[in-house]
């Protein structure tokens, strides 16, 4: 009976200390011992040091599978963080392709870039889908929310094309320059007549804003030209008369036609936003210097545009 | 006013209990290996109740874990249940003593009562909602040698302690 009583004596013990706060009355009474314990350990703590030397090393050696085994997980972990980072990035890129998709256009598969191809002056990769899955020599290669990053070349084998980026001095493609969505505007003057003179920062922050905003379609159009790159190596919009209201921050979208001409690119698809405008008054045309929508290094799964 | 045998018994348990509690908070943490250390309280203990009546015993095994516990950071209530159950084990083994003498006593005795007081040890942290050791880990490499280092100690020892602990009666001339 006396046992019984001391054990659950002690259970009730454990209980109150488990549950009171640090401020409680056990935590205070182990405070205080603690205090007044401080030189008697101290003291065995001298006596003791070659034991505990001994100790540390003996347990040192004990932990070190232990050691060991902590390391490799936290490596697994840290891999395991890298690959969903990885697969929660492919995801989106896909959703975004898919959420892209215009009915009146036929994809090809998804495609996968699989190698850059040639030197410093040309941007050309190479996607692992070929004619074998309807893609064509000519033919609009797009990412993410139907954003142009150029066009199949004639080299086209059964599973391979080569891509010719719209960053490549060979690239050409008729364009429209339309302002952004009437909501937006306001903050595009904003930063228009902030930024009278274009800075790099500003291009960057452009840039990266271009992707949360839309170009409105329904807009009269602030220029049309022919998209290309220079041999200084800007991407620009050549031919916009010297009237036309482009401005820092407009969108860069393909035009598709050219008087009655159908062109290579179907309508409305992005290609960048306008970084810089200028003009001379000894100029026929305005110049105009584009930031592309996607990066020629960040390319990793692409679409082709096979009909429109 | 001088005391009698039995109460100096009682005193001197006390006392042993008191230092063994006192070492096990301040020496036994100096000398751990791993989850091995010498288990004081536990040692003392056994030994002093050996010669007492079980209500002593318990209440000096639960007194002694209390002192312990109070002494120590750990978490409190487990001093005290395991000083009870070495106390109650004390107890139940002690009518082997006569056959096989002090020493295999205490050994056994502390064996048990320290294979006990590591599951405590065990436990405890885990109700309590702390992280536990792995528990395979744990008895194999903790308990098991926890147990055969202070069964040598107790071994060692038990024998000298408990002639200590005995009341020399004083012969009628």
């Amino acid at each position: 009976m006396a046992l019984i009583t001391l054990c659950v004596a002690s259970l009730v013990l454990f209980t109150i200390y488990v549950k009171e706060d640090d401020s409680g009355p056990l935590h205070t009474v182990q405070l205080g011992a603690a205090e007044v314990l401080r030189p008697v350990r101290g003291l065995f703590g001298l006596a003791t040091s070659p034991f505990s030397a001994a100790s540390e090393r003996v347990e040192g050696a004990l932990d070190a599978s232990e050691k060991k085994e902590l390391e490799a997980r936290a490596l697994e972990y840290e891999e395991g963080a890298a690959e969903a980072a990885r697969l929660r990035d492919e995801n989106g890129r896909l959703r975004e392709l898919l959420d892209g998709e215009r009915p009146s256009f036929t994809y090809s598969p998804l495609a996968r870039v699989v190698a850059p191809v040639g030197g410093q002056l040309t941007e050309r990769v190479v996607i692992n889908l070929g004619s074998d899955h309807g893609v064509r020599p000519e033919q609009p290669v797009v990412v993410g929310n139907n954003t142009l990053i150029g066009r199949t070349t004639e080299r086209v084998t059964p599973n391979t094309a080569e891509v010719l980026l719209v960053t490549d001095q060979n690239f050409a493609a008729g364009v429209r320059i339309l302002p952004p969505k009437a909501s937006q505007g306001e903050t595009d003057e904003e930063s228009t007549t902030a930024g009278e003179s274009t800075s790099g920062e500003s291009a960057a922050e452009d840039a990266s804003a271009a992707s949360e905003r839309e170009p409105d379609f329904g807009a009269d159009s602030h220029g049309e030209g022919l998209l290309r790159t220079s041999w200084e190596g800007y991407l620009g919009v050549d031919y916009v008369d010297l009237n036309a209201d482009a401005e820092q921050g407009d969108f860069v979208v393909t035009s598709g036609r050219a008087g009655g001409r159908e062109l290579l690119f179907p309508p409305g698809l992005l290609v960048g936003t306008v970084e810089s405008v200028s003009s001379q008054d000894i100029n026929q045309y305005k110049n105009t210097v584009v930031a592309p929508a996607a990066e020629a290094d960040d390319l990793q799964d692409v679409r082709v545009i096979v009909n429109w | 006013m001088a005391l009698g045998g039995a109460q100096t018994h009682v005193v001197r348990a006390t006392l042993l209990v008191a230092l063994a509690a006192l070492l096990e908070v301040t020496l036994a943490p100096l000398l751990t290996f791993g989850w091995v250390a010498p288990r004081f309280l536990i040692l003392g203990v056994v030994v002093a109740v050996a010669d007492l009546r079980d209500l002593q015993a318990l209440l000096l095994g639960f007194f002694g874990g209390i002192l312990t516990d109070a002494l120590s950071g750990g978490l409190f209530g487990v001093g005290a249940l395991g000083g009870v159950l070495a106390a109650a084990i004390s107890l139940r083994i002690r009518v082997v003593r006569r056959k096989v003498g002090a020493g295999p006593f205490a050994a056994q005795a502390v064996a048990v009562a320290v294979v006990v007081y590591d599951l405590l040890g065990l436990f405890a942290p885990i109700l309590a909602g702390q992280d536990g050791p792995p528990v395979a880990t744990y008895l194999a490499g903790g308990v098991v040698p926890d147990a055969l280092l202070n069964a040598l100690l107790a071994y060692l020892a038990g024998d000298r302690i408990l002639k200590l602990m005995t009341v020399k009666e004083e012969k009628w001339t």
